[in-house]
């Protein structure tokens, strides 16, 4: 720790990363200096990750310069890195939960091909946790730790090697809100003590009080560059996470009010993982937007609603009737279609052609010759303008605007009286964004209670009748329109009045 | 964010046959039927280079064999009747394997089905039964003990998490140990001197007509075409298919992947104990303390070979108990030891596995 605070550790300049078809980072510019930690924010899939990994040698850029601590990087390894001080704490720990805290140390760093007598590894351990005041039990096996012990032996195994640049990826993803501020606190020393920090985070409280500066990446862009928290708002930065652009040619939302059933989707004190008691009622022929930053409890409220896990409490009910868990069949009959956010994991069989996908969820007792069975879905496929050389290609040749109107084919056949749509244009292109969100809409206006949960908001401000807000796993809300963005952005921050939905 | 490692879908611990099942569940026309035939032959080849090493002309042994099996006098009914338990518990493999439910525990499930089934027929008051009810009930409780004996495995792993290719190998041991208690103490024949159940006079199959095949064979070859057609056309056979290649989908959308687990497990252990019981019934005439000599762990290979079709598993099994049947013959005319088989049966494996691994290869590179 030689460098006087201030000092640039690391520059990363002009970068760029493909990854097939996607940019993932267009052009980032990164400076991490001594003494400051540094905020990495940006919605899912804005490169935030990719840019960390880079840098720990986990990645190579295919455009760009990285230099560490003046050092031109020209071969991006792992183990280089980590020689020249970078360390990097993943999000998914990489400890041995076999192994204790003593032992994950020597394994990532041993004396030599020989293991030493075990006091000496005990003693190693005892000095870190000395010196950085990070305390971890000794001799409990890693993956008995509670997750603060877990991030904080990881961060002590980063310094280990005298990392004198840390990156940390979400680190408080997994931490309960103590743990979280003192993992913070910790951070502070680090950097005081002449270390460069960066962390990732979508908690913007956390930004405010543990960092110096920020960066903000949308798209693989940097919207905010490297500048002094003091200079932002919550809003400012939620406003920035979101972005501006108006892609908003989505069909209106006029003409849908009059036929409005009450109550036909109604969520009421649902608490499963991050959710804390969830009440939402959606009436027949309204799409509520659910807006929000991924981790805030979407991925719960997704597997709550479509019945796919049992709640602790709360129940979810449809036209009166609750949805039980462990039955999905019983969902299509009820009249739920769902479109999940991970349509190739929950919502296809990739290695089965597409009328099997068709019949996924309302297949037969016998069914009909594979020949018949496909020839009948020939019109289908058609109808829903699936782009395939025909019913018996695999879903996986399936382009993913093509895969999600497969989806739609089926999940919203039959007038469904309800839709729980999850990021359903994630990852399509504009025209099949468009064509999906236009099938939802009608469905709405055909009667169906949708509930939308998005991660654009401008898609919700143009198609969603109400919209909500789930933040740390509370509702907050509702909005009407005309929108306002600022008090959503702010809600979507964690910052914001807490209104039960009615 | 970089939760794509995270999300992969885990491969489950099962060897081979892990690998195997994927490949056969996924390929096209080279892996379904070039693969095995290639596979055959090679084996077929490796195995006359053995002869010759020995002594033996390859080809004469080749041809002793094709003619004790087709032209000896019992020729094909023997190569039925050793078949038939093969393609009982090779279609119980079959249809777990696609499923990618890698139960190995098949000869545990056809031990307790022939306990079960024996201890049904030869217990005090069913004995005396007439013969029909007696064969469909005997068999009825075989199949019933299997898949209970299956279930188990099925059910640990559904509840508890635990490995099914290890639970359901280690409960052939245990069935190996209730075949010991069987036949020393619990259905033991108080009129024999060795270990053994009473005979089971009555509830032995009766001889197909014409042939000196038991009515096992029959029973089969007739489940044959009903697990094809379960298969292709019922309901259950789309779900064990969707459960092999994405569990999440079919748990999010058909019914819980629990389920399907359980049933596979459930209709391997049935055919399995099924099998059990038929080869009591119809080859040995009464249960021993012998009876464990390994189909449950045959018909491994016969579902692998066969490429978890159950028409290519019926093949598969004919084809293996007709080099067993012709290779005895080799042994006493041509003096080849028969153990050769089992080096045949082990390069048919290797050579399918390598071909599954070329073929999968030449799909990648296209």
């Amino acid at each position: 720790m030689v460098e006087a605070n201030g000092t640039s550790l690391v520059e990363m300049r002009g970068i760029h990363r493909h990854f097939g078809d996607t940019h993932a980072l267009r052009g980032v510019d990164l400076t991490l200096r001594a003494g400051e930690i540094h905020a990495l924010l940006g919605s899912n899939g804005a490169g935030k990750t990719t840019l960390v990994r880079i840098l720990a040698g986990l990645d190579r850029p295919d455009e760009g310069t990285v230099t560490v601590g003046g050092e031109l990087v020209e071969r991006f390894d792992p183990k280089r890195m980590r020689a020249m001080g970078v360390a990097l704490v993943q999000q998914h720990f990489t400890l041995v939960p076999t192994l204790t805290a003593s032992e994950n140390l020597v394994l990532a760093r041993p004396d030599g091909w020989r293991r030493g007598p075990g006091r000496n590894e005990s003693a190693r351990l005892a000095q870190l946790i000395e010196r950085t005041g990070l305390s971890v039990r000794e001799d409990v096996p890693a993956g008995r730790l509670s997750v603060g012990e877990q991030q904080r032996l990881e961060l002590l195994r980063a310094l280990d090697a005298d990392a004198r640049v840390l990156l940390l990826d979400e680190p408080t993803a997994v931490l309960t809100d103590q743990e979280a501020e003192s993992l913070l606190s910790v951070c502070r020393t680090l950097a005081a003590e002449g270390r460069a920090l960066a962390f990732i985070s979508h908690r913007l409280a956390e930004v405010f009080d543990g960092a110096d500066r920020v960066t903000v990446l949308a798209e693989g862009r940097e919207v905010v560059r490297d500048e002094p928290v003091a200079n932002h708002t919550r809003s400012s930065l939620a406003s920035a996470m979101i972005g501006h652009e108006s892609s908003g040619t989505f069909t209106d939302r006029g003409g849908r009010e009059g036929s409005r059933v009450s109550g036909r989707l109604v969520l009421s004190g649902i608490e499963v993982g991050r959710l804390k008691s969830i009440d939402l009622s959606v009436a027949g022929g309204e799409i509520v937007g659910v807006a929000g930053v991924d981790g805030n409890g979407q991925s719960d409220l997704e597997a709550a609603v479509s019945a796919r896990v049992a709640m602790k409490v709360g129940r979810v009910e449809l036209d009166g009737l609750a949805l039980i868990p462990g039955n999905p069949r019983s969902r299509r009959t009820r009249g739920l279609a769902y479109i999940p956010s991970d349509r190739y994991q929950f919502g296809l069989v990739g290695s089965m052609d597409l009328s099997d996908n068709l019949d996924l969820g309302r297949v037969p007792r016998w069914r009909r010759s594979r020949t018949k069975r496909r020839a009948g879905r020939v019109d289908e496929l058609a109808l829903w303008d699936v782009r395939t050389s025909g019913p018996g290609a695999r879903a996986s040749s399936l382009s993913g605007g093509n895969a999600q109107k497969l989806v739609l084919a089926r999940e919203l056949d039959g007038t469904p009286k309800a839709v729980l749509a999850c990021y359903p244009t994630r990852g399509l292109d504009p025209g099949a964004a468009d064509s999906v969100a236009a099938r939802l809409v009608r469905c709405a206006s055909e009667g169906a209670a949708v509930l939308w949960i998005g991660a654009e908001l401008d898609e919700l401000l143009a198609v969603a009748d109400r919209i909500v807000v789930l933040a740390g796993g509370r509702l907050l809300g509702p909005f009407f329109p005309p929108y306002d963005r600022a008090a959503i952005g702010l809600a979507m921050a964690g910052e914001s009045h807490e209104v039960t939905v009615p | 964010m970089s939760t794509v490692a995270a999300e992969q879908p885990s491969t489950p611990p099962g060897g081979f046959i892990a690998g195997v099942g994927r490949r056969a569940t996924s390929g096209g026309v080279v892996s379904q039927i070039v693969v095995p035939i290639a596979a055959v032959v090679a084996a077929l080849v490796v195995g006359g280079v053995l002869i010759a090493l020995d002594g033996t002309n390859a080809f004469s042994a080749y041809r002793e064999v094709l003619r004790a099996v087709f032209v000896g006098k019992r020729g094909l009914s023997d190569t039925a009747t050793a078949a038939t338990p093969l393609i009982l518990v090779g279609l119980g493999y079959s249809i777990a394997y696609r499923a990618r439910v890698f139960t190995i525990g098949g000869e545990g499930q056809y031990l307790i089905g022939a306990i079960a089934g024996t201890a049904w027929v030869t217990a005090g008051g069913i004995r005396t039964w007439p013969g029909f009810p007696l064969v469909v009930t005997g068999l009825i409780v075989a199949a019933l003990a299997g898949a209970a004996w299956s279930g188990v495995a099925g059910w640990l792993e559904t509840r508890f998490g635990a490995n099914i290719v290890i639970s359901s190998l280690m409960l052939v041991y245990v069935a190996g140990s209730v075949l010991q208690w069987a036949v020393r103490t619990g259905i033991r024949d108080p009129d024999s001197f060795v270990p053994n159940s009473r005979p089971l006079l009555a509830a032995e199959l009766p001889r197909l007509p014409g042939t000196s095949t038991h009515a096992g064979f029959a029973i089969a070859m007739f489940l044959v075409p009903i697990a094809a057609v379960f298969m292709a056309r019922h309901r259950g056979g789309f779900r064990v298919m969707a459960t092999g290649f994405n569990p999440n989908a079919l748990d999010a959308n058909e019914i819980s992947k629990k389920k399907i687990v359980l049933l596979v497990m459930v209709i391997a252990g049935a055919l399995a104990g099924l099998a059990g019981m038929v080869e009591t019934a119809g080859s040995t005439g009464r249960l021993g303390a012998a009876a464990s000599v390994g189909f449950g762990f045959e018909a491994i290979i016969v579902a692998m070979v066969g490429r978890l079709h159950p028409i290519g598993v019926a093949i598969a099994a004919l084809g293996l108990a007709g080099l067993t049947i012709g290779f005895e013959s080799t042994q006493r005319v041509l003096d080849v030891p028969s153990t050769l088989v089992g080096v045949i049966t082990a390069l048919i494996v290797v050579f399918v596995v390598i071909g599954d691994a070329l073929a999968n290869r030449g799909r990648e590179g296209r």
